[in-house]
């Protein structure tokens, strides 16, 4: 097969936009990825695949076509994937797999999501789709409750504290800070992130991410038309994995075997490993998301997560910057999006158009994108400066 | 002729006492009653008749089963129309082929249930439930209680029935509840229903034919702690005899359920023989007099050991607060939550008929070894060890919990291995978590299954079991 390669990537701003549709937030990120993608324009685009879990909490049957043929994209080929929070992640892979293929020579991957415009009623019964709902569900939990059992046994079984979880909330939002794109982007203290009031304890408010409007594109192209844009980076390799729904019918609470799973392919195709990763946007859904990916993407050994982030290893400044762009926690999280929204801030930092928050010397980036609380994971291993 | 082999109460550990009543309201309260037992929000009269049930054929060592016939009173069913029995069949694991029969209508229907189960082909069981309300303002609604008793009969059990009478004059607007309404009323003529009471009491208990000084214990219908007494004489039982039998001082009215309360009580402190009298509104009395031949065993909880305060049991009850909101997405509709109705009601676990592995749902490929191969039925015992837990927090809870986390505050949600089998291998599940004390159950804590209401939706109660820490169980 051959290589595929990310040469343009836009995104929206994230956030809370009654003025804004789907559709418009989606034209927004389209517009930035094809003007970041020089030497190819939308009369190229062969192939499009966008993710998204709903509309403002309604399910459209054709929304894929809708934000394409709202761009101009007439006549393209477009489908939807729907693998809850991962759904723009697999779009990528998608979009992948049509330029290796040679079905397509330039595809668009891309995702949005409207969330901030129904009740919190209504957005609970929505996001509860993404989950186990016959049995977790029905206990009585949503996301939040899933991830704090997940904490819950986390701190049961290594030497990890809730401050663990603060302390990542402190780092993303210090980075999120620097991202005019982020939803949250302010900083937060240490006390702000351990005083927030108990969401489902032991995480509180400020170790779970927000709900978000917002949309993410990027243009894959083959090597032949890569090598005629300014900016090219190559996707290395790609990792997917599926899992048991419902935390109770897995092996371990502790990590998530998609992501490992996804990141061992990831590695293996790429030929590289977590030793020669600069940096990663991981899925920080909820802050022991971030503690658990570091150990599923092979940063460190199973429970050594909290000694990375108290020794500041994940900072933008330490030796392996973690969510540069603030992570879902401080970027933000349109649940459609945030997959290919991954694959943009990892196009940015490879190109060096990160601005205040380059990672400086990002040859190699991974993306790292979950559905639900571990069904589905993705995972990207990208790298710049190699055409 | 049945006889009975065994008896179970349950009583709700959440309670008002009488001090709070009259605080709120700056008048008495009801009538010789220092404590109303409160349902939990997610408890009714199937949750509370199932734990009674349990309970009894513990005691009698009765499999539910073999269990033939069963009946169940109440004046307040979940429903207004719908067999009740049957869904109490499958919580309590009475198998289909099992005769059910439903009692309603007034109070006096727990004695109606045994009156009419003691000639059925046995082993069979009663369960007696009830959780009256009233106008929180109104007698009913002071006094107001809650708890659920069950017998189990059999042809050699050891507390037989000697006699039963029946008394009927008609008093209308003593106790009744109006069509489509919750609540219980009366039209508040003092005199005229002290004679409704005690005239038909004392008809049924004379048509027995027995010498009612020789009983250690009476146990009637008690609409408050004053009226039993009041019967007394009309009775020709001594105020001792009405104690022994009585327990609304410490439950409230317990409508139906009183006298069987009433009965475990009298059990359990050495009567070896008791007069039942059950009396219902409108008026009419049935009354059985009871004989042991040997020790009867008894697995009963009596007492609340939660206090609330008048608020709170408000909320409790459902008095004060909303219902779901509205709403669409993530969904499990009846046809599919039926489907998995043996999981929730009995713990059914299965085992893969490839590998031997536990399964919890029983469906789609073995965790284990993959195989499509099917399981075999597993009932779990219902005890376990919590893995990993939660506490959900105000605002945290799906629509489906909003109005429970309304009525009953935060709640705690593990996922629990629950034991097998062989008590060597567990099956992890997901359950929702009552009485923990402090919040969020700890690693590695034992718990055990209890039934429960799960939510309504679309007007159809779905049941199913939650955990309780042991060291919580009463």
């Amino acid at each position: 097969m051959r290589d595929a390669y990310i040469v343009g990537a836009g995104q929206s701003k994230y956030g809370a936009f009654p003025d804004e549709s789907y559709r418009s937030l989606f034209a927004t990120a389209f517009e930035e990825a094809i003007e970041s993608a020089s030497g190819v324009g939308p009369d190229d685009v062969d192939e499009a695949v966008v993710g998204s879990l709903g509309v403002g909490g309604r399910q459209l049957g054709l929304s894929g076509p809708a934000v394409t043929e709202h761009v101009g994209l007439h006549g393209v080929p477009c489908s939807r994937i729907e693998n809850a929070c991962a759904a723009s992640g697999y779009a990528v892979r998608q979009a992948v797999q049509a330029v290796k293929s040679g079905m397509a020579d330039v595809a668009l991957a891309g995702g949005y999501e409207v969330m901030t415009d129904m009740s919190g009623d209504v957005a609970k019964y929505w996001l509860g789709v993404s989950g186990e709902t016959e049995w977790e569900r029905l206990t009585g939990t949503t996301f939040s409750g899933v991830y704090a059992q997940m904490a819950s046994a986390y701190l049961d079984t290594y030497d990890a504290s809730p401050d663990h979880f603060s302390k990542v909330a402190v780092k993303n939002h210090a980075n999120g800070a620097k991202n005019p794109k982020a939803h949250l982007g302010f900083e937060c203290s240490l006390d702000d992130a351990r005083n927030a009031p108990v969401v489902a304890d032991p995480l509180n408010l400020y170790h779970c991410c927000p709900t978000s409007d917002g949309a993410a594109a990027v243009i894959v192209a083959s090597e032949d038309v890569a090598s005629t844009c300014d900016d090219a980076v190559r996707v290395a390799g790609v990792g997917a994995a599926s899992e048991r729904v419902g935390l109770f019918q897995r092996d371990s609470y502790t990590s998530i075997q998609s992501s490992a799973q996804a990141a061992e392919t990831a590695y293996e195709m790429a030929g590289l490993g977590p030793e020669d990763v600069d940096f990663a946007e991981v899925h920080d859904c909820f802050a022991i998301a971030e503690l658990m990916a570091y150990e599923d993407l092979g940063f460190c050994e199973r429970g050594r997560a909290p000694e990375l982030i108290d020794e500041g290893v994940t900072e933008l400044g330490g030796d392996l910057p973690v969510n540069p762009s603030g992570g879902l926690k401080s970027k933000g999280h349109p649940i459609g999006a945030t997959g290919a929204g991954q694959a943009v801030e990892a196009f940015k930092q490879l190109t060096g158009h990160a601005d205040d928050r380059q990672v400086s010397g990002a040859k190699v980036g991974v993306t790292h994108n979950v559905g639900g609380s571990g069904g589905a994971a993705v995972v990207h291993v990208l790298e710049g400066g190699v055409l | 002729m049945n006889a009975i082999a065994g008896v179970g109460a349950y009583v709700p550990r959440l309670y008002l006492s009488a001090d709070s009543y009259r605080e709120a309201w700056g008048k008495g309260g009801a009538a010789g009653v220092e404590r109303m037992a409160v349902p939990d929000a997610d408890e009714d009269t199937l949750t509370m008749g199932t734990e009674a049930g349990r309970r009894a054929l513990a005691a009698a060592d009765v499999d539910a089963g073999d269990i033939t016939h069963l009946a169940f009173a109440t004046t307040t069913p979940p429903a207004g129309e719908e067999e009740a029995t049957v869904r109490l069949a499958s919580l309590l694991g009475v198998s289909s082929a099992a005769t059910t029969r439903q009692y309603g209508g007034g109070t006096q229907v727990g004695a109606v249930a045994l009156a009419a189960t003691l000639d059925v082909s046995g082993p069979a069981l009663v369960v007696v439930a009830d959780s009256p309300q009233g106008a929180p303002e109104s007698d009913e609604g002071a006094a107001a209680g809650a708890g659920a008793a069950a017998l189990v009969l059999t042809e050699d059990g050891s507390l037989t029935v000697d006699a039963v009478g029946e008394f009927s004059d008609p008093y209308p607007g003593t106790r009744f509840r109006q069509r489509g309404q919750r609540e219980t009323e009366s039209i508040g003529i003092t005199q005229y229903e002290r004679d409704a009471y005690t005239s038909t009491v004392g008809g049924a208990v004379d048509a027995l034919d027995v010498d009612v000084s020789d009983v250690d214990a009476a146990a009637l219908t008690s609409p408050d702690g004053k009226l039993p007494y009041r019967a007394a004489r009309t009775m020709g039982a001594s105020t001792a005899q009405i104690a022994a039998g009585t327990v609304v001082s410490q439950t409230g009215d317990t409508g139906a359920a009183g006298p069987f309360l009433g009965l475990a009580s009298a059990l359990e402190d050495g009567a070896e023989s008791v007069l039942i009298v059950g009396w219902g509104g409108g008026a009419g009395a049935t009354a059985l007099s009871l004989t042991a031949t040997a020790e009867t065993p008894v697995d009963a909880v009596l007492d609340g050991d939660t206090e609330l305060s008048y608020a709170e049991a408000l909320r409790r009850r459902g008095t004060i607060t909303g219902e779901e909101p509205e709403g669409g997405g993530a969904y499990v509709s009846v046809p599919t939550w039926r489907q998995t109705i043996p999981q929730r009601h009995r713990l059914v676990a299965g085992r893969c008929r490839e590998c031997d592995s536990l399964a919890f749902p029983p469906e789609g490929a073995c965790a284990e070894c993959g195989s499509l191969a099917g399981y075999d039925d597993t009932p779990l015992s219902g005890e376990g060890t919590v893995e990993a837990a939660t506490a959900i927090g105000q605002g945290g809870a799906p629509p489906e919990f909003v109005e429970q986390q309304q009525r009953s505050g935060s709640f705690a949600v593990a996922v629990v291995a629950f034991d097998g089998p062989d008590g060597e291998e567990s099956v992890s599940v997901p359950a929702q978590v009552v009485d923990s004390p402090v919040g969020t159950p700890a690693i590695g804590e034992r718990i055990q299954a209890v039934p429960r209401r799960i939510y309504k939706q679309e007007g159809v109660i779905r049941y199913g079991f939650k955990v309780i820490p042991t060291a919580a169980q009463r």
